[in-house]
């Protein structure tokens, strides 16, 4: 019972601290037109601004009378904006970008979100288009990141059962040097873990387990977990966006990428744009930038490095045809995602997971 | 007929498609409810499934798989509601069915047509039983699906059975048309046989005809027997009358040049010479009374033949010039170098002719008259000419018409002699024609017929 009352103290702890902080953190920049200003596009986005920036710019550069506001947030906070403005009526919003689409789906499940059609939105694949209301825009696989200076080759786990083994074996070596997302504060992280425990429960399970005895590190975002490694604290990231990760490696040649070969999720960020947005007609066309050729170049040269036709990224060790192997698993943005979106599954999840996880003390 | 018949045959194929499409249209609803109503009551059996009592509370896990089931209509919203025993909403939308009487679906799931958050939605409600620590209640799950994969299954359908029906009422049409211009082809031959039938042929029609129209072969064939029979009696009548009516006149005309002249006073001389003249002209008005008759009805009875104009036209001017013509009189006929034969009756043409010349020798000719043929192009004519004053233009029109006569005091004539004439030459499809008198050209009236073997 004890334990009981400290798990949900401490769940309604880490409930509150990331909202500040994600609040707080809401980073916002604003590119100011660079001809005379004659539109305002506000995008709002739970996507790395520094991500962001080259498509913006290249935007920018074919649209110069655009002035664009971008507000950064963490995925739960700009789900429970978007919310609330669709609740009321409104949005500051002219498009919204996310990398946790079932939100955006729920988003768009409750009417909060307006059709585009457009020669650029048919080309994306049915997968990562529901009702043409939200789009998947990005390619990103769900990776294992390390840091070479401390696993040494032959630890480097390149599946989720390899990664399970090589706990079991050595839990003393990566005890509390194992980093992955908290699923509570994190919209994203909480999707990946419940497609993980989707694609193969029991081991899962079992993972979650070892990474529980191992007291692994549990932090808000991608960022911060990247940030653990670099930093040199943690040894492996668990469950990290490919496009992130591949950004700190080239920042950090120490850390490698590994695409686990059992599977590995594939995650289309999602981009939508509100009922009520104040000018639908430039968050289209900037939604058309990022799905058309251009755009995806520009993302995959200088955003998200990874795009579904294309080869990996060098140096990233993972397997030769993604897709064609079935290694591959997008997670199809569609209303299955209502699922994962619903509350008593949510809080169900998340408490299971914490109590696999976050009983032991976090550093 | 067969535009009356097609516009009625499209009215009724056109009211036919307009409800086959309408119960096509029905049906696919229907069809199209009913598949995503399974999809809609499997996810919902299989979300009641996954309510449970554990530890005394409910607990409830949402089976992803429910919603891949939903997400087979992948463009359609889902919405969803659980309600606990105790009536409160476990998770979803809490406001979804809020009117609805959830109980009634413990006997057997609710299908229900509702709007939410703008957009229309079917619903259904299914109910599980719990045992709860508290005693045994009722839990519900409340699935709405918003509707446009079975509206676009259903219009799909619709336009594939309207394109069905829309061939099949292109190719009844047609079908039609066909059917109806072959049905009508008999009656057509039936109408080209009445058409090309010889005026004086009265035997029954002989052609092949579908047994749908031989009744009305039959009054055609009955009809032709009586107006055969009628004809028959009307020539007999006719051949009577000139006997009755000869044979009186001349023993009137007798009688009258028995009478002595000389022995009449004077006055009397004049009434008698009188009488003579008055015998004189209705011998022969009643003459070409007759002979108006004989021609006409010659032509009922008798078979035309190919006639030489020569022959006609010297028959006609031997007989119509009286060897006591004035020796002043010029009078001469020319016969055409090469022999002209046209469809006639020798005595009808004859007639005719002589008709004309009379009219001349009476009214027209002062001291030359000539009869001669030519041909113009495909027609033959027989032309009378002298040297009179001629008819009057505004006059022709006249003259062939019945009992006319130009000049009220001109003796003899009964003003029947072109209405004679014209009408021989109508019935050989030819004309009765006029020439004006000119400077170097005399008055000339003109019988004209279609040659034989010449284009008509």
């Amino acid at each position: 019972m004890t334990a009981r009352i400290r798990t949900l103290a401490l769940a309604g702890l880490a409930w509150l601290v990331p909202t500040l902080a994600g609040a707080l953190e809401g980073e916002s920049e604003t590119f100011p037109a660079t001809a005379k200003e004659t539109g305002h596009l506000v995008i709002h986005a739970a996507t790395d601004l520094e991500a962001m920036r080259p498509l913006l710019r290249d935007f920018q550069a074919r649209n110069p009378n655009i002035r664009i506001d971008y507000v950064d947030y963490v995925t739960n906070d700009l789900f429970r904006e978007a919310r609330d403005a669709c609740r009321a009526g409104t949005s500051e919003a002219d498009i919204l970008l996310s990398s946790s689409v079932d939100q955006l789906v729920r988003l768009a499940n409750d009417g909060c979100a307006q059709r585009h059609d457009s020669p650029e939105t048919r080309s994306v694949p049915d997968w990562a288009n529901w009702r043409d209301e939200i789009f998947g825009f990005t390619f990103e696989p769900v990776v294992f990141v390390y840091d070479r200076r401390w696993v040494p080759s032959e630890d480097v786990p390149r599946s989720h059962d390899a990664l399970l083994e090589l706990l079991r074996r050595k839990p003393d070596a990566y005890r509390a040097r194992i980093g992955t997302y908290d699923i509570q504060a994190s919209g994203i992280g909480y999707l990946l873990a419940f497609y993980d425990s989707r694609q193969a429960p029991t081991a899962n399970g079992r993972l979650l387990e070892a990474l529980s005895r191992v007291e692994t590190i549990v932090r808000c975002c991608n960022n911060e977990v990247l940030g653990e490694l670099a930093a040199g604290r943690i040894s492996i990231a668990y469950n990290v966006l490919g496009s992130y990760a591949y950004a700190a490696a080239l920042a950090n040649p120490d850390l490698r990428i590994v695409l686990p070969r059992d599977y590995a999720l594939i995650l289309s960020r999602g981009a939508l744009i509100p009922a009520a947005a104040a000018h639908p007609d430039l968050g289209k066309r900037f939604l058309n930038y990022l799905l058309s050729a251009r755009g995806r170049q520009v993302a995959k040269d200088a955003s998200f490095f990874f795009a579904e036709n294309a080869p990996l990224p060098v140096g990233v060790d993972g397997p030769e045809a993604l897709m064609d192997s079935g290694i591959g698993r997008p997670i199809r943005i569609g209303p299955a995602l209502l699922a994962a979106q619903d509350e008593i599954q949510r809080s169900t999840f998340i408490e299971d997971w914490r109590r696999h996880i976050g009983e032991h003390p976090q550093r | 007929m067969f535009s009356r018949l097609m516009r009625r045959v499209g009215v009724v194929l056109a009211l036919g498609a307009g409800t086959l499409i309408t119960a096509a249209w029905i049906y696919a609803r229907a069809a199209a409810d009913d598949a995503y109503d399974r999809l809609l009551l499997g996810a919902a059996f299989q979300m009641s499934e996954s309510l449970s009592v554990a530890d005394g509370n409910l607990r409830f896990v949402l089976p992803p798989s429910a919603f891949e089931l939903l997400g087979l209509a992948n463009d359609d919203r889902i919405f969803y509601r659980v309600i606990d025993p105790s009536g409160a909403t476990l998770t979803g939308y809490a406001d979804l069915a809020a009117k609805a009487d959830l109980s009634a679906s413990r006997a057997a799931p609710i299908f229900g047509d509702d709007a939410y958050l703008g957009a229309p939605v079917r619903t259904v409600t299914v109910s599980h039983a719990m045992s709860m620590p508290e005693g045994p209640g009722w839990a519900y799950v409340v699935v709405a699906q918003t509707v446009e994969a079975r509206h676009a299954l259903a219009s799909e359908l619709t336009v594939r059975a309207t394109m069905l029906v829309a061939l099949m009422s292109l190719l009844a049409v047609a079908g039609t048309a066909l059917a109806v211009r072959y049905s009508l082809r008999p009656v057509d031959d039936l109408a080209a046989a009445l058409r090309q039938r010889d005026p004086q042929d009265l035997t029954p029609l002989t052609v092949a005809v579908p047994n749908e129209l031989s009744p009305f072969v039959t009054s055609i064939n009955y009809f032709i027997i009586r107006l055969d029979e009628r004809i028959k009696l009307l020539q007999r009548y006719i051949a009577d009358s000139a006997h009755q009516i000869r044979t009186p006149l001349t023993a009137l005309s007798a009688q009258v040049s028995l009478i002595d002249e000389q022995r009449l006073a004077p006055e009397d001389r004049r009434h008698l010479k009188r009488v003579q003249s008055r015998t004189l002209e209705l011998a022969g008005f009643t003459n070409q009374l007759l002979n108006h008759a004989m021609v006409i009805h010659r032509f009922d009875s008798v078979q035309l033949v190919p006639v030489s104009l020569n022959d006609v036209a010297r028959m006609a001017f031997r007989n119509a010039v009286p060897i006591t013509v004035d020796p002043d009189m010029i009078v001469s006929f020319e016969a055409a170098d090469e022999d002209l034969m046209a469809m006639g009756d020798v005595l009808s043409l004859r007639e005719a002719v002589v008709n004309v010349i009379d009219n001349a020798l009476r009214h027209g000719a002062i001291a030359r008259l000539e009869v001669r043929v030519r041909q113009r192009e495909n027609f033959g004519r027989i032309e009378v000419i002298d040297d009179g004053p001629g008819i009057k233009e505004n006059d022709w029109p006249n003259v062939i018409s019945r009992f006319y006569s130009r000049s009220p005091d001109a003796r003899g004539s009964s003003g029947l002699g072109f209405a004679i004439a014209s009408e021989v030459a109508t019935v050989l499809r030819g004309q009765l024609g006029f020439r004006k008198r000119s400077e170097n050209e005399p008055f000339c009236v003109y019988l004209e017929l279609p040659l034989v073997g010449g284009q008509p």
